[in-house]
């Protein structure tokens, strides 16, 4: 059966060549967007490993841009502990503390480090004091810095639960070295680790993440440029004012910028799912296209064989069977497409041009593309063959 | 001839009419979306308020400092453009030269409502290389910029926000923490006009500390108004030669050794800013090359799938076909006949996909996705549109056409086909 029904796709391979094309571009397309969506979709679901609810960021203008070194930090510094201080006297204010990046915001800092020999990447962080409280980050073991730890001879560091794993394996990595000594450097030691801390969002990836530690004593080192302020909830924009009022009178040659975590969690959703909906969109009416196309081609090469058809009928095949015949004719066509389709995907794992796709993802995206080309053909037969089952073998024999 | 063409053409189209639904349906959309994304385009890079001048005006937006180890870009800082970029003013072809900062966003706060906007520090030069619509007022001058005033021009969104739409010249706005008074309201600006959106344009002295003065990378960008769009080659050589200089001259010639930025035009700039990779030289050709690809990337499947009913519609005419080498056509005169009629086919959807472009179009400018962007379609973006259907139907249409021409006489006058 499935030798005949290859047989007579071969027969006309010209203009089912075109077809085959047609079904492997669609099949790619849905196959790119569907991954994306499944990508933010897998990742959402994770845990984020801290909390964003009623926690504001303030971005500080130190009048200098952050591409510059700055020569004056020593007095930056001093004045980011006064400002802290002042932050944390206030009534609404639960914690705070100061931070290097920002939750949610896709730039970001990364940095390798060797582990005898083995390399790790990871995005990285410094911050202060109180930072686990501020975002609510939630410690599995160890401790979060604190501001004797500036004494130490070793620079303490706080990493995720990933990057433990990653590292120590099933050990407790709580006052270990961490990584090969790098000249001219302090060596690490891991004072804590937190279940996670998944830097640009819900919708990316969780990978390792490392926290080096933000002193407010220590004389090198430029001082955050973010602070993070929990308030208790319910809190108006009234205080607001009132804080960056107070920020003003303890720094008046600063900026800034108050905006609620929310806020920037929900730019940054935007930014990351506007490609997604207009490829989403787009893809949606090229399939739309394609099935019609699909309808009309099928309709016109079952005319060209009506006399085709009408033998069979003649020589007693069911409307169920010529249906049938069609329809199979379909799907190995559809099978064809997909399969060129799927062969080129794979090279994407194999030639290792995407880092960051689970396999798992990439198995989904690759199956729904499949579901989609499969349903959309079959829909797209369904009526063709369904004329082309009615044709009276009669009309069909004389049909010249 | 031709004209004979065309009826047949009509004809033809009348009598497949699901074909025809089919074919039409497919242009239509695919040009809609070409059109849509033609007229972003041309909202963000061709002449119009305020920069009326973009034709013969230049920007350094992006400045990349190398050395052997590191590498660091940003938007150049003012040191650097007021040694080596603002002196270019007193070449004989250029008219004057701008310097502003990127928006950076201040919070206000007014009877307990807070806010946000986003505000540009700029010299005075800048209100007469770019012409904004003044509403109210006029902008801010050399002397106010160099007497570090507290003055502001703001936009009629700004006004809104702040005073409710009633007359701002004279009042006082506090923002970051400053109190600058209105002299001038200016009509918005949008958001995507990057060298000059802002709702908020204050003088580059009245910023808080004046580190600013030494930077080389910062958040600057220089605009450069050129006397006559044919200088602009000369002052882009003008320019790199004064960036040679400068390397002589680099704050740490032991970490950064080489500079590499440009004077650009509008989308060369835009295409420095926004694509990966280097900072190579001729970033208007990249751009160009970019945006090609993309449009045939795009194009792709509606080709194929335009292709295949094509000739599917062929095939169906074989006989017509056959009659008509029968009596001598030549193989060339069938595949001008299907070209024209599939471009009358392209050109039809083409029209079809224009007035869903400017439904679309309509329905964006009112959803406010984009603040201050109104989307038009003008002559431009339809001769573009033109030239993409033209280029759509002949691409379309050549395959099926050959494989016409290739019938065989006989076969074809059977109703046989390949």
């Amino acid at each position: 059966m499935t030798r005949h029904l290859l047989k007579l796709v071969w027969n006309r391979k010209r203009s089912n060549a075109l077809m085959i094309l047609e079904i492997c571009v669609s099949f790619l397309v849905v196959f790119g967007v569907a991954t994306l969506g499944l990508f933010f979709l897998d990742n959402y679901r994770r845990p984020l490993g801290y909390q964003w609810q009623s926690t504001w960021n303030v971005a500080i203008g130190m009048g200098r841009s952050d591409a510059e070194p700055s020569g004056d930090s020593t007095a930056q510094q001093a004045t980011l502990a006064r400002l802290l201080r002042e932050v944390r006297s206030l009534g609404p204010v639960v914690a705070a503390a100061g931070s290097w990046v920002l939750p949610f915001e896709q730039g970001g800092w990364s940095s390798r480090y060797q582990f005898k020999g083995r390399s790790l990447d990871m995005d990285a962080d410094r911050a202060t004091v109180g930072f686990d409280q501020a975002m609510g980050l939630d410690l599995v073991a160890g401790r979060w810095f604190e501001e004797a730890d500036a004494a130490l001879v070793e620079e303490p560091i706080v990493i995720n639960r990933t990057l433990a794993r990653a590292v120590y394996g099933a050990e407790d990595p709580v006052g270990k070295r961490f990584a090969d000594e790098r000249p001219g450097e302090r060596p690490f030691r891991v004072v804590g680790v937190i279940s996670d801390f998944r830097k640009k969002g819900e919708l990316m990836p969780n990978g390792n993440f490392i926290f080096h530690f933000a002193s407010m004593d220590h004389p090198e080192g430029k001082p955050p440029r973010n602070l993070l302020i929990r308030v208790r909830p319910g809190t108006t924009v009234a205080f607001e004012e009132a804080l960056v009022k107070r920020m003003q009178a303890v720094a008046p040659e600063w900026s800034f910028e108050v905006r609620p975590l929310a806020q920037v969690r929900a730019t940054s959703f935007r930014f990351l799912l506007t490609p997604l909906i207009v490829a989403g969109t787009l893809a949606f009416f090229l399939l739309l296209m394609v099935g019609l196309g699909l309808i009309g081609v099928l309709w016109q090469n079952l005319l060209q064989r009506t006399r085709e058809i009408g033998l069979r009928r003649a020589a007693g095949a069911s409307r169920v069977a010529v249906h049938r015949q069609v329809l199979l004719e379909q799907l190995v066509l559809t099978s064809l497409g997909v399969l060129l389709g799927t062969l080129l995907v794979v090279q994407i794992p194999v030639l290792d041009l995407i880092g960051v796709l689970s396999n798992r993802v990439f198995a989904s995206g690759l199956l729904f593309a499949m579901i989609t080309m499969y349903l959309i053909s079959i829909l797209c037969a369904l009526y063709p063959s369904s004329l082309a089952s009615r044709v009276q073998p009669a009309e069909a024999l004389r049909y010249e | 001839m031709i004209k004979n063409y065309l009826k047949i053409a009509l004809k033809v189209l009348g009598r497949r009419k699901f074909f025809t639904f089919i074919s039409l349906f497919g242009i239509s959309v695919t040009l809609l979306v070409l059109l849509v994304a033609t007229a972003l385009l041309d909202h963000v890079f061709s002449a119009q308020t305020p920069e009326v001048h973009a034709d013969r005006m230049l920007g350094v937006y992006q400045l990349t400092m190398r050395g052997p180890d590191d590498s660091e870009n940003s938007h150049p800082g003012y040191g650097f453009l007021d040694r080596y970029v603002r002196p270019m003013a007193k070449l004989p072809n250029v008219e004057r030269v701008a310097l502003v900062t990127e928006t950076r966003t201040v919070v206000s706060y007014l009877n307990g409502r807070k806010i946000q906007s986003a505000m540009r520090r700029a010299d005075g030069e800048f209100w007469r290389v770019l012409a904004f619509d003044f509403v109210e007022g006029e902008p801010f001058t050399v002397a106010d910029n160099e007497g570090g005033r507290f003055v502001a021009v703001i936009s009629e969104t700004a006004r809104e926000r702040f005073f409710g739409g009633s007359p701002a010249v004279g009042q006082t706005i506090e923002a970051d923490g400053q109190r600058f008074r209105v002299v001038g309201v200016v009509r918005d600006v949008p958001v995507l006009r990057y060298a000059s959106a802002a709702d908020l344009w204050v003088p580059i002295t009245t910023a808080k500390t004046s580190a600013y003065k030494e930077e080389w990378l910062g958040a600057f960008t220089a605009l450069i108004l050129a006397r006559n769009s044919a200088d602009l080659p000369q002052i882009k050589a003008e320019f790199q030669s004064r960036l040679r200089d400068a390397e002589h001259h680099l704050p740490d010639p032991k970490t950064f050794t080489t500079l590499i930025a440009g004077a650009d035009t509008l989308p060369e700039g835009a295409a420095r800013i926004f694509l990966p990779g280097e900072q190579v030289a001729n970033p208007g050709g990249r751009m160009r090359a970019a945006l090609l690809a993309l449009m045939l990337g795009f194009m792709l499947l509606p080709t194929i799938n335009l292709v295949n009913i094509n000739l599917s519609r062929i095939l169906d005419r074989a006989s017509e076909i056959g009659v008509r080498r029968a009596f001598g056509a030549s193989a060339r005169t069938l595949v001008g006949q299907f070209l024209i009629e599939n471009l009358v086919l392209t050109l039809i959807g083409a029209a079809i996909g224009l007035v869903l472009a400017a439904g679309v179009l309509r329905a964006f400018n009112v959803s406010g996705i984009l603040p201050n962007t109104h989307l038009q379609l003008n002559l431009r973006i339809f001769a573009d549109g033109l030239g993409i259907a033209v280029f759509f139907g002949l691409f379309s249409g050549v395959y099926p056409a050959w494989r016409m021409s290739k019938l065989h006489p006989v076969e074809a006058l059977r109703g046989r086909s390949a």
